[in-house]
């Protein structure tokens, strides 16, 4: 599939976009990302859901980590909370817990999310916290010049792994379907529209729902996840695939050569916030479990 | 006036039931009026066969802390209480299994222990549990009854705490345990007495306000409470676990929400996470928790959110000694956090001030936009006190926020706005048209990052002159001299629970005729240097004892002032013994 399939002009393209609302969640701030970074189509894709969600801007905030990724929160004109190095999701976890109207998206890198953040994932997941976590993959540490992540591929030369990288990597959509995720997807920079719509559904899935994002680093990485591999490997979901079959979700899960986007798995059970209310109504002997 | 003042101490091995023995009889006396001081003293296992010491001091007026020497010691195992024979006071009673089960091998029993003028009680404890209650397991029960019987208290009050505290096991469990009781207070009223010192019934009880008893934790719990804390997240460590227990139970009954968090970093996290909404958050932990915490509490101050953490220290450095008191994590509280990155810090001395302070944390988070943390140790979180409430309700302003104004049309809100006292107007998730980016990196006004030399420098005095304000917080006593005014051949300064027994020290000087004075210190961070100074100025020497072993609050004291202090510092994994301070005052007063 190619990036353009009609030839875009700036102008016009631009009075389409003012049109659309979508700038009223754009900051002032430009992005600082590399010409060609996969990211820009994340922020529109966000952007894109927000407006046709109708979220309200000040009813939302953007949780992000350390990294690249990261500074996600200054280019969208939502309320945005910066983090540490690996903590978006305990800090989104507390957002949730102290005010559950909010939106609340989650954002982070795969060295954010699975090295340093790691053992955040599986009690996020497990506690069905009603958050949207966004996980931008591009296999390596970009803000720090290029270092090896727990999702390079094997084999991959960086600053850290000058010969080659001789671990494996993990397979995180196995992880989160194992953790217990509601809703577990896997989207690609390089097919915004699929992007725009499973952002879409991510968050307005009750729950914690997980979506991965294929997402090319044009600088560090010319030969892992690059647009050419990905667009060649990345293939859909078959259009029979059950939603609701775990074991199914991680047969396709397993497939990290050619990586299939769309969702993999929904479930529908009780948030972090229904089961704060369980324990205030079992606190005044009013419910008796459920 | 007849001044009663017993000290009781019982001890066994975990598992007799010493410390519940010992729980019971605090409540009892503490019912009947009388106010109490106690700590009990235990392993880091549940079972095996570790020393438990339960220590409760009975007076007619409040105490500051416990004596070294006891009245009567209880001992439910001879081979843990043999050692402990030698602080019975003399004309002290000790109470001993007179009918062991087994052969004792010579020394191993109590009665070889007992000094020439303590008083010798010899009962057959077992042999009591196994008549009254067909089983061994009621000797601590017995051996209340035999307190109780001993030093006349009246039964009641003994027998209702009795029932409340083994209602939920049942009747036959609460009916054995009263017949323990029964027999071993008959045994206790029928025994010879000789020294009727500890026979003072209390008159009535006394009627100034509410008397209840607590502990520094359980104070902590009741302060968060009344300062309407609305969300917790904690990861369990003692000595503070007993602090997110509480609050597991009374939270949700008040609609409040508790997390127990996967480890201690998303604890501070999820609490700045909730802080940064505008609810009013807080986490307890102890040392090594804190040191897990202090990257997120950098974030705190950077961002300039409000958050409240508690922490018990304990015998350090690393797991340390886990159940044993140690006040040697000051340093950690104050610098523990990348780059300058001062905060709050405040240390109660006495259960009452665990109230006030856990209060009080509340509102300078709010009103300072910071970090607040509020330093325990375990002899302050464990040790039950008899505290009067205060009838007027919770002293705690429930909102301390700085008011936002309504932006104009068009206006574009600065979240670090520059101001004159350096708390700009906050704006949480919600507010209309507020929206912003809170980070950890610097930031200028608007929240964009921003490196520069003059933004940093900027920000940096903001960040720090802002908590200036709380040095003059209204109703919070940062600093309070005590004892003789005016010139002092010794002035103590103190911090912590190591106050009290600076206290007793410091009467106990007055007495033998020697000036001298006490100042506390409450407020850690800021410090209070002009407080401080002029009362150093009134002394001819300092005295600083502290639980720690490298002296943290004398460094502080002479980082900051320049001044000769005289250290004691010591790391008995215990508190700070008051005949220690008192032979230091008296070395110093030049009185030996």
């Amino acid at each position: 599939m190619s990036l353009m399939e009609k030839p875009v002009f700036v102008d016009e393209k631009l009075q389409e976009v003012r049109e659309s609302g979508r700038l009223e969640y754009r900051s002032r701030s430009l992005p600082t990302w590399c010409p060609g970074c996969g990211y820009f189509a994340i922020v529109e894709g966000l952007t894109h859901a927000c407006n046709t969600m109708g979220i309200a801007a000040d009813q939302s905030v953007v949780v992000s980590g350390i990294g690249c990724s990261s500074r996600f929160p200054f280019f969208v004109n939502l309320f945005g909370f910066h983090t540490l190095h690996g903590r978006v999701l305990p800090v989104a976890t507390g957002i949730k817990t102290a005010n559950d109207k909010l939106t609340v998206i989650g954002v982070g890198g795969d060295g954010d999310g699975f090295a340093i953040g790691g053992g955040h994932i599986a009690h996020a997941a497990k506690r069905n916290v009603d958050i949207t976590y966004l996980l931008f993959d591009n296999g390596i540490y970009g803000l720090t010049k290029g270092q090896a992540s727990p999702l390079s591929a094997i084999g991959l030369r960086t600053s850290t792994t000058p010969f080659e990288n001789p671990e494996r990597p993990l397979n995180p959509l196995m992880m989160l379907l194992s953790y217990g995720a509601s809703w577990v997807g896997q989207s690609y920079a390089g097919q915004p529209d699929h992007l725009r719509e499973m952002i879409t559904q991510a968050i307005a899935h009750r729950g914690f729902s997980y979506l991965h994002i294929l997402s090319p680093c044009v600088t560090f990485d010319k030969t892992s996840k690059t647009y050419t591999n990905l667009s060649m490997k990345v293939r859909r979901l078959p259009p029979k695939h059950d939603t609701s079959n775990l074991m199914e979700a991680m047969t396709q899960a397993q497939d990290l050569d050619n990586p299939a986007v769309g969702l993999y798995y929904q479930q529908f059970r009780p948030t972090l916030s229904d089961t704060f209310d369980q324990v205030v109504a079992l606190s005044s002997g009013e419910g008796k479990g459920s | 006036m007849n001044t009663t003042d017993i000290q009781i101490a019982l001890c066994g091995s975990a598992g007799d039931g010493t410390i519940a023995a010992g729980d019971i009889l605090r409540n009892a006396v503490a019912a009947m009026g009388y106010r109490v001081i106690c700590f009990d003293v235990y392993p880091p296992e549940i079972r095996g066969f570790g020393k438990c010491i339960s220590r409760v001091r009975i007076t007619k007026e409040q105490t500051y802390a416990l004596k070294r020497q006891s009245d009567l010691l209880v001992s439910l195992d001879d081979s843990h209480a043999i050692p402990h024979a030698g602080e019975v006071r003399t004309d002290g009673a000790i109470v001993y299994e007179s009918k062991p089960v087994a052969h004792c091998p010579e020394g191993s029993h109590m009665s070889g222990h007992i000094l020439p003028g303590q008083i010798p009680y010899g009962i057959p404890l077992r042999e009591l549990a196994e008549k009254a209650t067909g089983g061994a397991r009621s000797r601590n029960l017995v051996v209340l009854g035999v307190i109780a019987g001993l030093l006349g208290f009246s039964p009641v009050p003994f027998q209702k705490i009795i029932e409340k505290k083994f209602a939920k096991q049942g009747a036959g469990v609460v009916s054995r345990n009263l017949a323990g009781f029964q027999s071993g207070y008959e045994a206790g009223q029928n025994t010879f007495k000789l020294d009727n010192v500890f026979c003072v019934p209390m008159e009535s009880v006394p009627a100034a306000g509410k008397v209840v008893m607590l502990s520094g934790n359980a104070a902590v719990v009741q302060g968060c409470m009344d300062a309407e804390l609305n969300t917790f997240f904690g990861y369990p460590i003692t000595p503070a676990t007993t602090i997110m227990e509480r609050l597991a139970t009374a939270m949700p009954k008040r609609g409040r929400r508790l997390l127990q968090t996967e480890d201690e970093i998303s604890a501070i996290a999820a609490t700045i996470g909730a802080g940064y909404t505008g609810s009013r958050a807080a986490t307890a932990t102890s040392g090594p928790g804190l040191a897990l915490m202090a990257e997120m509490l950098g974030l705190a101050t950077m961002a300039e959110i409000p958050c409240v953490v508690f922490v018990s220290q304990r015998g350090g450095p690393s797991t340390g000694m886990p159940t044993k008191t140690e006040q040697s994590d000051l340093n950690a509280a104050l610098y523990g956090s990348p780059g300058d990155s001062q905060r709050i810090v405040i240390a109660p001395t006495n259960v009452e001030g665990c109230y006030r302070c856990a209060g009080k944390a509340f509102e300078m988070a709010e009103k300072y936009q910071t970090p607040v943390i509020v330093l325990l140790d375990l002899y302050l979180s464990n040790r039950y006190e008899t505290v009067t409430l205060v009838a007027s309700g919770p002293p705690f302003n429930l909102n301390a926020n700085k008011p936002l104004r309504r932006l104009e049309a068009g206006e574009q809100y600065h979240r670090f706005a520059m101001t004159e006292d350096g708390v700009s107007p906050r704006a949480v998730p919600g507010d209309a048209g507020c929206m912003h980016v809170v980070t950890g990196l610097e930031h200028n006004t608007l929240g964009r990052p921003n490196d520069s030399d003059e933004n940093h420098t900027a920000m940096s005095h903001k960040r720090h002159s802002k908590l200036q304000g709380a040095l003059q917080h209204p109703d919070f006593t940062v600093t309070k001299r005590i004892g003789h005014s005016g010139r002092v051949k010794v002035g103590i300064l103190a911090w912590g629970s190591t106050f009290g027994e600076c206290l007793e020290a410091m009467f106990m000087a007055h007495a033998e005729g020697i000036s001298c004075a006490a100042m506390k210190v409450v407020m850690l961070s800021p410090f209070p240097i002009d407080a401080v100074t002029q009362f150093m100025d009134d002394c001819d020497h300092v005295l600083v004892p502290e639980v720690n072993y490298e002296g943290q609050f004398a460094q502080l004291l002479q980082g900051l002032l320049a001044r000769p202090v005289v250290r004691l510092s010591r790391v008995p994994g215990s508190p700070m013994p008051v005949e220690l301070i008192l032979g230091e005052i008296r070395r110093l007063a030049g009185a030996v």
